[in-house]
């Protein structure tokens, strides 16, 4: 393939951007009007009260759509540049979350967020390694499956891979058990949800803690309540999201210094080099934004700037799942299997389960902030 | 008769391939695809930040070399000079298709499941029987209800030594 | 190793930590685009309502000056907030204050009127220069 260079890379971008958009817009202009009206089933309005369907989970079905249905399993060459700014997006839209809290807010939810996810994190890190050793797993597959199940699904596997020297093969088939596993749980988790009548608060804590990919916790919290705003789950959601983000070096950290004690030629690691290589500064533009909220720099709650700035972020975010939509391929998922599938589905169910009981149990309906 | 070997672990396959290309006189040609689909499988992912996705990236790259330079070898201890060699990087499908229209091949012999970088996770047989302008030979490899791949086998037999 | 064994291409970036700064560039244009848009190019706002309800007093009449704090108008709305657990729902009355410092160009609702909300207009503010509305 040849390589692009300058204003080609950016001239080859148009084609597949543009189509993002004009799916974005049809979807919100048109679909989703046309579903809060239509009569299905004897219900107006079915497929929203019913189904829950709203633009972000219609984003990612229109994705989803092109990739397997459209274009056979891949994304075709015209759009493939347009649709690799997909990240850009979902880092962007991330970053201006930042601009829902307070320092002070983010300081009362974030003691209960960081105790959650770190009891959860390396709860289950613990149980991976011991069921993996159980299911004669290789050690550094071990590693692998430690932290895709313990912190954020493919994120952490790939940042862990090379530490511990895990087969790609291997980390393949993880990569689609993790994934295959949080969109199950991205269309599953609202639907529970709404059954428990879980409040913003608790359902935003509940896949933050409890989705084994980070990468789907946004979209689920979207998907329960598209609306993005202080005390919506997409808020609080992303409390934990950003908490289990900042996490992943040092969870690699710890897995790397696990699987190289026991090896005869050990491997010198620091936390700052793993920092310094693996950390995502795109956080800090998270919480830059929070900064800038808190000094009020962003313009007052309820007030038309702050409208115009969501309104903004939820064309952002639309764009970067229609993106996240299109690199699903079902038919790679559906690949998924030997020990990672094992270990992945148990430890994926038991944390799913588990933090769901803890969230009923004990955190309240009412949020902090 | 012009023959194509699309290249992955399995020596069963190359040993099938090299008998057939003897027993009806044919050329031989084999055809080794370096997978470089790796960024497109974890396209989904936007919480890596920094150099967590590009380690990766390299290391998985250099996991393709490494399995090249190993399958290659098996392949020329069976076949030392008769028989020419390709190597080619993009979706492995994709490659095999190209060559086979450039080649004008009568014939594609591979391994089925396919098991070379991510086909292990595709149906690459299915995607060739559909577009293939030739005639394609499916040899059954044993090997494959492996869950790990010579890719990672190698990869970690490298790194020790 | 040939250059094309050598390429790893992430994105259109180079690596992600290209892709995070560009991220975070994309995040600066489009926040300061906002606040530019709103604080000098817009010149009036027209204020929606803001939740379903009904408006019980309106405050300020066409043309009048308001500064950044002063009570606009009031409505009667149903608020559903969880207490001890459970989901309660009161009639409260919440008072909208101005978010910014301007002249009432015109009031379209009055006291008793049903809004919806982002439906109905209430009233349009031309803001200083230079604030976000």
């Amino acid at each position: 393939m040849e390589e692009k260079h300058g204003m080609t890379k950016v001239v080859a971008i148009i084609p597949g951007l543009a189509f993002m958009v004009l799916t974005l817009y049809i979807l919100r202009t048109y679909v989703e009007p046309w579903m809060t009206t239509a009569v299905i089933l004897g219900q107006k309005g079915w497929l929203v009260k019913v189904l829950h369907l709203n633009y972000i989970l219609l984003a990612i079905i229109a994705g989803m759509l092109y990739r397997n249905l459209l274009w056979a399993g891949k994304i075709p060459a015209w759009a493939e540049e347009g649709f690799r700014t997909t990240r850009l997006f979902i880092k962007a839209g991330v970053m201006m979350l930042g601009s829902l809290y307070t320092i002070q807010s983010l300081a009362k939810v974030g003691g209960v967020a960081i105790t959650l996810i770190m009891t959860f994190v390396f709860g289950t890190i613990l149980f991976v390694m011991y069921y993996g050793r159980f299911q004669k797993m290789d050690r550094s597959l071990v590693g692998v499956m430690a932290a895709a199940c313990g912190v954020c699904g493919v994120s952490a596997a790939i940042a862990t891979t090379p530490a511990v020297r895990a087969k790609p093969a291997d980390v393949a088939l993880a990569i689609a058990t993790v994934l295959g596993f949080g969109i199950a749980s991205m269309f599953i988790s609202p639907f529970i949800g709404h059954m428990l009548h879980l409040s913003d608060y608790q359902f935003g804590a509940w896949v933050g803690t409890g989705i084994l990919n980070s990468g789907q916790v946004l979209a689920t919290c979207l998907a329960y309540n598209p609306t993005i705003a202080p005390g919506t789950a997409v808020a609080y959601g992303e409390i934990w999201n950003v908490v289990r983000v900042i996490s992943i070096p040092f969870v690699v950290f710890f897995i790397t210094m696990w699987y190289w004690r026991a090896e005869a030629e050990a491997e010198h690691v620091t936390l700052i080099g793993i920092i310094k290589d693996k950390f995502p500064i795109f956080i800090i533009g998270f919480f830059a934004m929070t900064a800038f909220s808190s000094l009020g720099m962003l313009g007052a709650e309820g007030s038309a700037t702050i409208q115009l700035m969501r309104t903004v972020m939820s064309w952002i975010f639309g764009l970067g799942l229609i993106g996240q939509g299109a690199y699903i391929d079902v038919r790679e998922l559906k690949a998924a299997g030997g020990a990672p599938l094992k270990v992945g589905l148990a430890a994926g169910l038991c944390k799913y389960a588990l933090a769901l009981v803890v969230v009923l149990l004990f955190v309240s309906k009412e949020a902090n902030f | 008769m012009k023959i194509l070997l699309a290249l992955d672990p399995s020596t069963d396959t190359m040993d099938e391939a090299l008998r057939f290309a003897t027993e009806k006189k044919a050329d031989l040609t084999a055809l080794f695809v370096l997978d470089s689909t790796w960024n497109d499988y974890t396209g989904h992912d936007w919480l890596s930040g920094s150099g967590s996705r590009a380690d990766f990236l390299e290391y998985a790259r250099d996991a393709e070399i490494t399995s090249e330079t190993d399958i290659i070898a098996k392949f020329r201890a069976r076949c030392p000079s008769a028989c020419e060699i390709k190597t080619a990087t993009g979706r492995v499908t994709d490659e095999i298709l190209l060559e086979l229209t450039e080649g004008k091949y009568e014939l594609l012999i591979m391994s089925h499941p396919f098991r070379r970088g991510l086909e292990m996770m595709r149906d690459a047989a299915g995607v060739i029987l559909k577009q293939a302008n030739c005639s394609v030979y499916l040899i059954r490899d044993n090997q494959s209800h492996r869950s790990a791949s010579d890719v990672g086998d190698l990869l970690v037999a490298s790194i020790a030594t | 190793m040939s250059e094309a064994k050598k390429n790893v291409k992430m994105t259109v970036f180079k690596t992600d930590r290209h892709e995070d700064l560009a991220a975070m560039f994309f995040v600066t244009i489009a926040v300061v685009s906002v606040l530019v848009y709103m604080a000098y190019i817009v010149p009036s706002i027209t204020l929606q309502a803001p939740m379903d309800g009904k408006i019980t007093a309106v405050t300020v009449q066409p043309q009048a000056q308001v500064n950044k704090g002063d009570l606009l108008y009031s409505i009667e709305t149903k608020e559903k907030k969880y207490a001890h657990e459970a989901l309660e729902e009161k009639i409260v009355t919440k008072e909208i204050h101005a978010k910014t410092s301007g002249k009432i160009l015109s009031v379209m609702a009055k006291a008793g009127d049903e809004v919806k909300k982002d439906k109905n207009d209430i009233l349009v503010l031309e803001h200083v220069k230079g604030t976000l509305p």
